[in-house]
């Protein structure tokens, strides 16, 4: 995907925003300050989504942006959108809108899905031409495995009716026959090959990332369709996509510091065999990811350093600086700073 | 006695063997290893997948090509076997547990030969019955062939530890002296194996080359000969950057549809430009040499180099894919003085520096697990001192100089560049027809709108164009019984 696109898209006017972080956002590297950063610029229901694609170098992004003068840039990549630049998110946005809807990117393995639907596509139209002799895709070695046992269950079901009333269906209620057209384009079968992002681009004057998103869009809510349909035949190939909203280790260290004994950090530290740093890390990933409510605030932010905090902190704490802070509250630790930025961060979102 | 015929029939639809697989079958059927060289396109994977289909025994077939061995399992499903798998260092570690678990379940196991030097692999592989070893590309065994790969080695060594099963070693080319070499290594004598090699020669491909002052000049006669040149093409190259780059630029300058191919990009991608190809969608195709194993595709007009292989034997394997259905065909080599220079360098890079060698003769353990070093280790491990292994390099560096000097002789050649050609596989050339033999012949620069117009056929088949409506993108998909 290209990059500058990407940025023009996840841009602010107001906010300079650090470009290597957003594309850490959308490429889901699960760091602290990636994180962190997803929620100060309201990305984090994008965190991932854009995990399986190539999305290359941040700064020669940058560059382009600056050069055709849609964003200034200043030092560490920072970048804010010009009026052209605004210009033009509002156009690249509203060819993929609703944007909102690459959430459930974010949440469930979209591109794996799709790539079982094409596969599973691809299977049944072949089958109901009654044709075994023809090249299949290949998907990964337990997809592929799956694709098979899913074909067997299901092959005296009449799935190319299936299919077809499915995509009858669905590809209408978009009410709109270009997208629907993309859509239909990545599908390959019996004596139909399917076509490129670049290929479908020059055909409909859309940049090929926009295609791309939108085919993650329109995978989104198909995924979401059939979700809701227990009777579907395509069940199988729904099984398996949820992804997790924390990593593994940090969901332990947080179920542990909840759990009935309450053991402190340090504790969880020699219980778990990981350095307390980790410990502290895989806390503020909770509270990043959980809803206010739902993360214990108060059992990590004590008196007095709550209180020094809220008198000292400036308007926009989200771009407070640790360095600021702790010259005024000189006992501060970095972790008692970003989880008292979090927790205001989410009181002002609830506001 | 089984009917060849028949079974051919009834396992793949096909009512005659191409030349030498018959032979080949037979030989295997009679018990006898076999060395068979095939050209391009003389059907090797249909040998082994109909002698495991008549037989139901299974078949393991060593193959070098790791990034390509997902292809050949699509084609061997291709062709009607279902129970296919193949284990590669590209796997991940939960995939490669998975299959080696419920090994008894395939039939047709793909191995590189660096997995099968990996011992629990060996060990889960020797467990199953082998109904027959296949050896594809047997010539990277041998170290006069022009990709030695040391794992191969161990080959001879292997077959003796799974009990010697039967052996079909295959190769597209091979020069008498790889041959010797390809059965020495495996532990045979001449007498043991049967041997088939048919001919190199394709007489329905055209020979040509021309040399440019530079690239530009190049990119224009390509452009050119792209723009008037019938039917299906395939352009190679050796680099990937520029499949992309010359591909934008053909789409740019002529009205040909042209995609770029090469091993960095994504299965779906590839498998959807193979796809167009095939189907006729896409008029040509620029590729690195990763295009062409998984492609089925009889009339392929033309094949053009925009940059040199590594050696007449690559030369000949690639231009291969072109007329496959027997029509006349066309092959161009385009040159320019610094393309040389470029394939010089990209042999210098796939053999270590001297001061590569030493520093890791200073420190072996560093070449553990590193597959980037397997030849380093392999010498090695077998007692080489660094000097010694030093000198093998060096020669390794001189023999494929060598080789790229006899293409770029080839090129240059005065002569007719098929005796030439030929003579590199000590075959001679029996009843060349003057008028479609190579530009030595004819004035094929000056007249080769003519022979276009002559000799490549657009074809009939490959003319449709796409709908891009998704009502009737459905309805074609589905074929919906009443």
């Amino acid at each position: 995907m290209d990059l500058s696109t990407l940025y023009l898209i996840f841009g602010d006017a107001n906010q300079d925003r650090r470009a290597k972080a957003i594309k850490n956002i959308l490429d889901g590297r699960r760091t602290v300050s990636n994180l962190y950063w997803g929620l100060e610029y309201g990305l984090l229901p994008y965190f991932g989504a854009l995990h399986d694609f190539d999305l290359g170098d941040e700064q020669a992004a940058v560059d382009t942006l600056n050069k055709a003068g849609l964003a200034t840039v200043s030092d560490g990549l920072l970048y804010r959108l010009s009026s052209r630049g605004v210009d033009q998110q509002k156009k690249l946005q509203a060819s993929i809108t609703p944007l909102n809807e690459l959430a459930t990117v974010a949440q469930y393995d979209i591109v794996r899905f799709s790539r079982r639907f094409i596969f599973a596509v691809q299977v049944v139209s072949e089958y109901s031409y009654s044709n075994n002799r023809y090249y299949p895709q290949t998907i990964g070695f337990f997809d592929d495995q799956l694709i098979k046992r899913w074909f067997i269950q299901n092959k005296q079901r009449n799935l190319s009716g299936y299919f077809h009333q499915l995509l009858q269906q669905f590809l209408s209620g978009l009410e709109n026959d270009q997208l629907a057209d993309i859509f239909a384009a990545s599908l390959t079968g019996h004596g139909f090959s399917g076509l490129t992002e670049d290929q479908l681009a020059v055909q409909t004057d859309l940049e090929p990332t926009i295609i791309q998103l939108n085919w993650l869009k329109l995978y989104s809510r198909l995924f979401l369709r059939l979700k809701k349909d227990p009777e579907t035949p395509l069940q199988l190939l729904l099984t398996g996509l949820i992804k997790p909203l924390m990593s593994g280790s940090a969901k332990q260290t947080f179920d542990l510091f909840v759990s009935a004994r309450q053991p402190d950090p340090a504790t969880i530290a020699q219980l778990r065999k990981i350095k307390l740093t980790t410990v502290y890390e895989h806390l503020i990933e909770a509270a990043i990811e959980l809803p206010l409510d739902q993360f214990p605030y108060q059992r990590l932010l004590h008196e007095p350093t709550l209180t020094n905090l809220r008198q000292a902190a400036p308007v926009n704490v989200g771009e407070w600086q640790f360095k600021a802070a702790k010259a005024q509250i000189t006992d501060l630790q970095f972790f008692e700073f970003r989880l008292f930025q979090i927790s205001e961060r989410k009181k002002g979102d609830n506001d | 006695m089984i009917d060849l015929t028949a079974e051919l029939h009834r396992y793949s639809g096909f009512d005659s063997f191409r030349p030498g697989q018959r032979e080949v079958l037979e030989n295997l059927f009679a018990g006898r290893d076999t060395l068979a060289i095939l050209p391009t396109g003389g059907g090797k994977t249909l040998l082994y997948q109909l002698y495991g289909a008549i037989t139901h025994q299974r078949v393991i077939i060593v193959s070098p090509l790791i990034s390509l061995m997902q292809d050949q399992v699509s084609r061997l499903q291709y062709l009607g076997s279902k129970r296919v798998v193949a284990i590669t260092s590209a796997m991940d570690f939960q995939e490669r547990a998975a299959i080696l678990r419920n090994l008894n379940h395939y039939q047709y196991i793909y191995v590189s030969p660096e997995m099968l030097s990996n011992r629990n692999i060996f060990e889960m592989i020797a467990r199953q019955s082998i109904g027959l070893f296949v050896i594809d590309e047997a010539h990277c065994i041998s170290e006069w062939g022009p990709d030695f790969r040391p794992d191969y080695l161990r080959l001879g060594k292997i077959r003796h530890q799974l009990e010697n099963p039967l052996t079909l070693m295959m190769t597209a080319t091979a020069t008498q002296r790889t041959r010797d070499d390809i059965l020495n290594r495996m532990g045979f004598t001449a007498t043991d194996v049967k041997q088939l090699v048919l001919p190199t020669n394709r007489s329905n491909i055209f020979l040509s080359a021309k040399i440019c002052a530079n690239q530009p000049e190049k990119n224009e006669q390509l452009e050119t000969l792209v723009k008037e040149l019938n039917g299906a093409g395939i352009i190679y190259f050796s680099s990937k950057k520029q499949t992309e780059q010359i591909a934008a630029m053909l789409s740019q300058k002529t009205d040909k549809r042209v995609m770029a191919y090469h091993g960095g990009m994504d299965n779906q991608r590839r498998f959807l430009i193979q796809q167009q190809f095939m189907n006729g969608d896409i008029d040509i195709v620029c590729a690195t040499s990763a295009f062409g194993m998984g492609i089925d595709k009889e009339n392929v007009r033309y094949v053009i180099h925009y940059h040199l292989p590594d050696n007449i034997q690559s030369y000949v394997q690639e231009i291969g894919r072109c007329g496959r259905d027997q029509q006349p065909s066309l092959a161009i080599l385009l040159y320019e003085p610094n393309d040389q220079y470029l394939q010089q360098n990209l042999i210098a890079n796939t053999i270590p520096e001297e001061q590569l060698l030493r520093y890791f003769y200073q420190h072996p353990d560093q070449l553990q697990n590193n597959d980037a070093f397997r030849v380093i280790k392999y010498y090695y491990d077998i007692g080489k001192t660094v000097d010694q292994t030093l000198a093998i390099f060096d020669q390794a560096k001189s023999r494929r100089i060598g080789e790229l000097n006899a293409l770029i002789q080839y090129i240059y050649t005065t002569g007719c560049r098929r005796k030439l050609l030929l003579q590199h596989f000590d075959e001679t050339a029996e009843h060349v027809d003057p008028e479609f033999c190579c530009d030595f012949h004819t004035d094929f620069w000056g007249n080769w709108r003519q022979f276009n117009q002559q000799y490549l056929k657009p074809s009939e088949t490959d003319q449709g164009v796409q709908s891009t409506d998704w009502r009737q993108i459905i309805d074609k998909l589905f074929l919906l019984k009443n």
